[in-house]
């Protein structure tokens, strides 16, 4: 018999959450054998971060963004190097990499979220690449491909969590502060006013929201807390190079809330563990994982329009906006 | 009677290339006033529609809203004045439910950031989640509050669409073409109901294609053909102008027949 979530009361659902999160599935970690399933559990931590992100700004606000790994590459840089340059701990990384990668958001939407919604895409798929590029080039900056090596492990006021369970708990605490504030704005008014852009941003306007500073400000959080989870992931990887942040993971994190159902929160942590663990589980038949996978995801699309449990149709998000630039009514790209 | 004129239309143009499709059209609307502005298709009821509410720049010409000229305003600052406008396809927010679609027009209205988002912003919220009850039970949509927007039936997006608009507060409220798509019973419900609006203290401009419904309802009806303003007088006088019977009503009967 399945209990019904939806039940629950609030605060009985976040208390069982934190409780899964920070006894249940560290517990069943153990038990499988520590080192290996605790990375595996760090990395789903961290691509349910990312995909909580990306699920405020394209699930919720209709904004499709193709370039979220980079935004995860710029957070992980910056903590990387002012961990090892400038010595900072994490406790003062985690917040820069959020606020670089934020600004950096910010400077590149105030020209970009004027534009139609498929332009935007456009234009993020070419910062996503521009990002990776300058991290593979500005070799005197970023080391190029030899990557950020030595980048400390993680110890908050003298507590040593440089262990993979220490990692798992970090991971984990980061993953569970940005569920919770995107719950929040999601579930506030402010998350009706970002829903409404979704649906129609010109009649949005005609209520009286400014559709323009919205998206900005669902963009900046958005990267803020993408930036976040690159910071986790310089730490508990130590060893970071720009061929993580390239246009497959964007695109990794797109298919984990597209799966999941795009808007839904609990969908894109559900999309994002599906996305990350089912490949590890199905090691067993080697080189076909990941064409089960594959096909995993191209049947949820098909029999799943909306994901598991999301509030709109992938599909038709793409339909609206590629029709909004095909009709033409709007000007060339500009609104 | 210069202090309770609402809106004022001072020789308003917008060309498209070689088209002028509003020409040098003056008009005023004043408090308390239920004013109809027809015309055929093409005449340019939208085109003014959509300079009034700021989605259009005008060619030349200015649109002053209780004593402020629109003049370079985007539509969110329009419609933070008081200025609410219903669309003539129908855009409703449809994967959201009755209820938020309403609450958006109150949200557009008082405001809610993202700081109120992030850390309670409670007050506000009772504010907003009030004002959106209110318009849902003044167009009778209250009972289906929870119901997902896509699921109504088209008559009942009219009146969702109304009353998200209703949500905004609005010191003018502009209803484009609102009877299109409805049948006779459902036309003459909307009838009662505006003019129940109306009553209630509501300034409304009612553009509309159906000329039934604008002569039953409206103490005043603007007449635009090609761009042009044409009339601007109580129903009766504008059904008896020659001109008007030109240009409207004669390619109306035709269409009709």
């Amino acid at each position: 018999m399945v209990v019904n979530v939806s039940n629950l009361s609030p605060r009985l659902r976040q208390l069982g959450l934190v409780a899964v999160l920070f006894g249940a599935i560290p517990a069943g970690l153990a038990l499988m054998g520590g080192g290996y399933p605790f990375q595996v559990g760090i990395t789903a931590l961290i691509f349910v971060t990312l995909a909580v992100s990306l699920n405020l700004v394209t699930g919720t606000a209709g904004l499709l963004s193709l370039g979220h790994a980079g935004f995860f590459g710029v957070g992980a840089y910056a903590a990387a190097l002012a961990a090892t340059k400038l010595h900072w701990p994490f406790l003062l990384t985690l917040p820069l990499a959020g606020i670089v990668a934020a600004a950096l958001g910010v400077i590149v939407a105030l020209p970009t979220m004027r534009l139609i919604s498929i332009y935007f895409a456009v234009a993020t798929l070419g910062v996503g690449e521009m990002i990776h590029v300058s991290l593979l080039n500005w070799v005197s900056f970023t080391r190029g491909p030899m990557g950020i090596r030595s980048i400390p492990p993680i110890e908050i006021l003298g507590l040593d969590l440089s262990g993979v369970i220490g990692g798992y708990y970090v991971a984990a605490t980061v993953a569970a502060l940005a569920i919770f504030a995107v719950h929040r704005l999601t579930h506030s008014y402010y998350g009706n006013a970002l829903r409404s852009l979704r649906e129609d941003d010109q009649c949005s306007a005609a209520m009286g929201l400014n559709p323009v500073r919205l998206k900005i400000e669902a963009f900046a959080v958005s990267c803020a807390i993408a930036g976040m989870a690159g910071a986790v992931y310089a730490h508990t990887a130590s060893f970071i190079s720009p061929d993580s942040f390239r246009f497959e993971e964007s695109i990794l994190i797109l298919a984990m809330i597209v799966v999941g159902g795009l808007g839904s929160l609990p969908g894109a942590v559900i999309g994002a563990v599906l996305l990350i663990v089912l490949p590890e589980v199905l090691r067993g038949i080697g080189d076909f994982r990941m064409i089960a996978v594959g096909v995993f995801m191209f049947l949820s699309i098909l029999f799943l329009p909306k994901g598991l449990l999301g509030e709109a149709s992938a599909i038709g998000l793409a339909r609206r906006q590629l029709g909004a630039a095909w009709r033409g009514d709007i000007g060339a790209g500009w609104k | 009677m210069m202090a309770d004129v609402l809106l004022e239309i001072t020789a308003l143009s917008r060309a498209f290339g070689g088209l002028r499709a509003v020409d040098d059209v003056t008009a005023e609307i004043r408090q308390g006033e239920l004013v109809g502005l027809i015309g055929p298709n093409g005449a340019g009821k939208t085109t003014l529609f959509n300079l009034i509410s700021g989605f259009t720049p005008p060619s030349s010409g200015s649109v002053v809203f209780r004593g402020q000229n629109l003049a370079g305003m985007k539509p969110h600052q329009v419609s933070r004045l008081g200025m609410a406008r219903t669309f003539q396809n129908l855009r409703i927010f449809p994967n959201m439910t009755v209820f938020d679609n309403v609450s958006v027009g109150a949200i557009g209205a008082l405001g809610y950031g993202l700081g109120q988002g992030l850390f309670g912003g409670a007050k506000r919220a009772g504010e907003i989640s009030a004002r959106a009850w209110s318009a849902l039970e003044r167009v009778g949509l209250a009972n289906l509050a929870g119901e997902l927007a896509a699921n109504l039936s088209y008559g009942k997006r009219k009146y969702l669409e109304i009353a998200r608009a209703l949500a905004t507060d609005p010191v003018l409220l502009i209803l484009d073409e609102p009877a299109a798509g409805l049948n006779d019973t459902e036309t003459a419900e909307l009838a009662h109901f505006i003019k129940s609006l109306h009553a209630d203290g509501g300034t409304i401009l009612l553009v509309e294609h159906d000329m039934g419904l604008v002569m039953s309802i409206c103490q005043r009806v603007m007449v635009l053909a090609s761009g042009a303003k044409i009339a601007d007088a109580a129903p009766k006088v504008v059904q008896a102008d020659p001109a008007v019977l030109e240009a409207y009503l004669g390619i109306d009967e035709e269409e009709d027949a």
